[in-house]
């Protein structure tokens, strides 16, 4: 759990360099950095992305959920159902997927209160119910509650892939599980997998949720300035990452059911 | 009587799952006759714990404490106030329990569980000093040490502790990580701008003496006096079971809760009502146990506190 992320090696799950072109025009380019040789505050180059630590059976008391730790962004998600639902709720002959999303008050740097992200639950809906077949629970609800530990930026991808890893968890049938990488555009630099203080300079942000293996997109959020090819470079970085991360998933899922049971 | 009748006949033919959920107290009233519980711990052991700290970044202190599956993280964040006028040499604490919606089936988001607030309170009693008399009362903290120029300005603590895992002794458990979050709360350096205002510096700030001394140098950690430490006991007949799971708290609904510290004086004693009255050999049974977890408990936080200072 949380702090103990030593006794398996963390996984990073960067996209290979896609084209070695671009990281030349990287250089050339001016940017908006005065150093030239700008490097991430937390020594990585560009496209690297944070180490990921990832654990399934995280709370015992739930159906499913899962541990992620990417960096200093720390997620619990923890999955209840499929389970009656709400007596107000019409009748729906397919199952129903209720989000929730919130901060611990100790999140951010600022001391916050520690409220629910409404923004960030639709968000989280919106980017699994692609994926869950809600036809196979029907009349029912299952619960996919977040709690964001400590925010270290990117914290909704790490949100969404940690979701759709205690989702396999508590055998909830998907099409495929989910994983979600965001770019940070910073004047003409991509920076993937951002954290907290990129995230406040960026010039533009993509977000990806995607089903890797069926190389489908779920959800696609994009903000800020943009040109079309940085868009398309940006997307190419994304999905490259998903798939890499979607396998760190699966093995933590084998991981998981092949580990001795207590 | 039917039901005890029926449940006396089948139980031979039944598995034992099945008799479990339909007969909950027959199947615990079983173990306890044998002087074991279902998960094979005698009656008065407590679960595995763990603590570790420092499982916040973001926090001035934190730590993340265990006993069995139920799981408590607690963080302090320091804020500078202005003192109030009633008490302009002392600092203050605030402290909020927390049982966010991921911790148990119980919970759902925007329907606050009924035990968070009563924990809460209890916490606030158990660490705070009642009477404002440091010396003869259980205050775990002195608030002077909090205060950083009299009558101007004073540490605000904010304690959170957030209930991660729900399987019963909430209240042990939170008290635990609470205890563990202040012995490892390092006091942020701040010092006084020319303004006369109170700015926090950092380490390097410190170390390169670039501005002034700092306000509260040698007085970063808070001494930490008779810390107390929870045992939660059930009573059910002439039985006491320590450190009940959530299915035991559901079943057998008469709880203990003793607080003592580590000289071994009673900090609190709680029993809030419930089907079987304590006499006063079950209540210093009770006591004994505690007694017994708190060295058990204060080697853990000792532990904890060395590893963390090997790292």
């Amino acid at each position: 759990m949380a702090g103990k992320s030593s006794s398996i090696a963390p996984t990073t799950y960067s996209p290979s360099p896609t084209l070695k072109v671009k990281k030349k025009q990287q250089q050339q380019q001016q940017p908006i950095f005065k150093d030239v040789d700008w490097v991430r505050p937390d020594g990585r180059s560009f496209q690297h992305c944070r180490p990921a630590f990832l654990r399934t059976g995280a709370v015992n008391s739930a159906s499913g959920s899962a541990y992620a730790e990417f960096g200093n962004t720390k997620v619990i998600v923890s999955v209840f159902g499929p389970r009656e639902s709400k007596k107000a709720m019409m009748f729906s002959d397919i199952g129903r997927l209720n989000c929730n999303v919130s901060y611990t008050t100790f999140a951010s740097s600022i001391r916050g209160q520690g409220s629910e992200h409404k923004e960030f639950s639709s968000m989280l809906h919106k980017a699994l119910e692609g994926a869950v077949m809600l036809e196979s629970f029907p009349k029912t609800t299952v619960d996919v509650f977040a709690l964001v530990l400590e925010s270290g930026g990117s914290d909704l991808p790490v949100v969404i892939s940690c979701a759709s890893l205690a989702l396999a968890d508590a055998g909830i049938m998907m099409f495929d599980l989910v994983t979600s990488v965001s770019v940070s555009c910073l004047g003409t630099n991509l920076v993937i997998d951002p954290i907290t203080e990129e995230e406040s300079y960026q010039d533009g942000s993509l977000m990806i949720t995607s089903m890797p293996s069926r190389n489908e997109v779920t959800q696609l959020t994009l903000s800020g300035d943009w040109s079309t090819p940085k868009i398309h470079e940006a997307m190419q970085l994304c999905l490259d990452a998903c798939l890499k991360l979607g396998e760190i998933m699966r093995s933590c899922l084998r991981e998981a059911t092949s580990a001795p049971h207590e | 009587m039917g039901v005890t009748d029926v449940s006396g006949d089948m139980a031979g033919e039944m598995e034992v799952d099945a008799f479990r959920r339909l007969f909950p107290l027959r199947f615990y009233e079983r173990h306890l006759s044998e002087s074991i519980r279902p998960d094979a711990r005698p009656l008065g052991k407590s679960r595995d714990t763990t603590v570790a700290l420092g499982a916040v970044a973001s926090a001035d202190g934190s730590a993340l404490a265990k006993i069995g599956h139920t799981t408590m993280l607690a963080a302090i964040k320091m804020e500078v106030m202005t003192p109030t006028s009633d008490s302009p040499d002392e600092g203050c604490i605030a402290i909020d329990f927390h049982m966010p919606a991921i911790c148990s089936p119980l919970v759902r988001p925007g329907r606050p569980a009924e035990e968070a607030p009563v924990i809460s309170k209890q916490l606030t009693d158990v660490i705070l000093s009642f009477d404002g008399c440091w010396l003869f009362s259980s205050g775990m903290v002195n608030m002077k040490e909090l205060c950083l120029i009299p009558g101007k300005a004073a540490w605000m603590a904010y304690l959170d502790i957030y209930c991660l895992d729900a399987d019963g002794a909430l209240f042990d458990a939170a008290l635990l990580s609470a205890v563990a979050a202040f012995s490892h709360l390092h006091i942020p350096a701040v010092s006084l701008n020319d303004e006369g205002r109170v700015v926090s510096v950092s380490e390097e700030q410190v170390e390169g003496n670039s501005i002034k001394e700092p306000l509260n140098k040698g007085k970063r950690k808070l001494t930490l006096s008779s810390t107390p430490f929870a045992l939660t006991c059930i009573l059910h007949k002439k039985y006491i079971l320590a450190d009940p799971t959530a299915e035991e708290e559901s079943i057998m609904e008469t709880l203990v809760t003793v607080v003592l510290d580590v000289t071994g004086r009673l900090v609190s004693f709680y029993k809030p009502g419930g089907a079987f009255l304590a006499y006063t050999s079950a209540v210093q049974d009770c006591i004994a146990l505690t007694r017994q977890r708190v060295k058990e408990l204060q080697k853990i936080l000792i532990d904890a506190i060395a590893d963390m200072e090997l790292d």
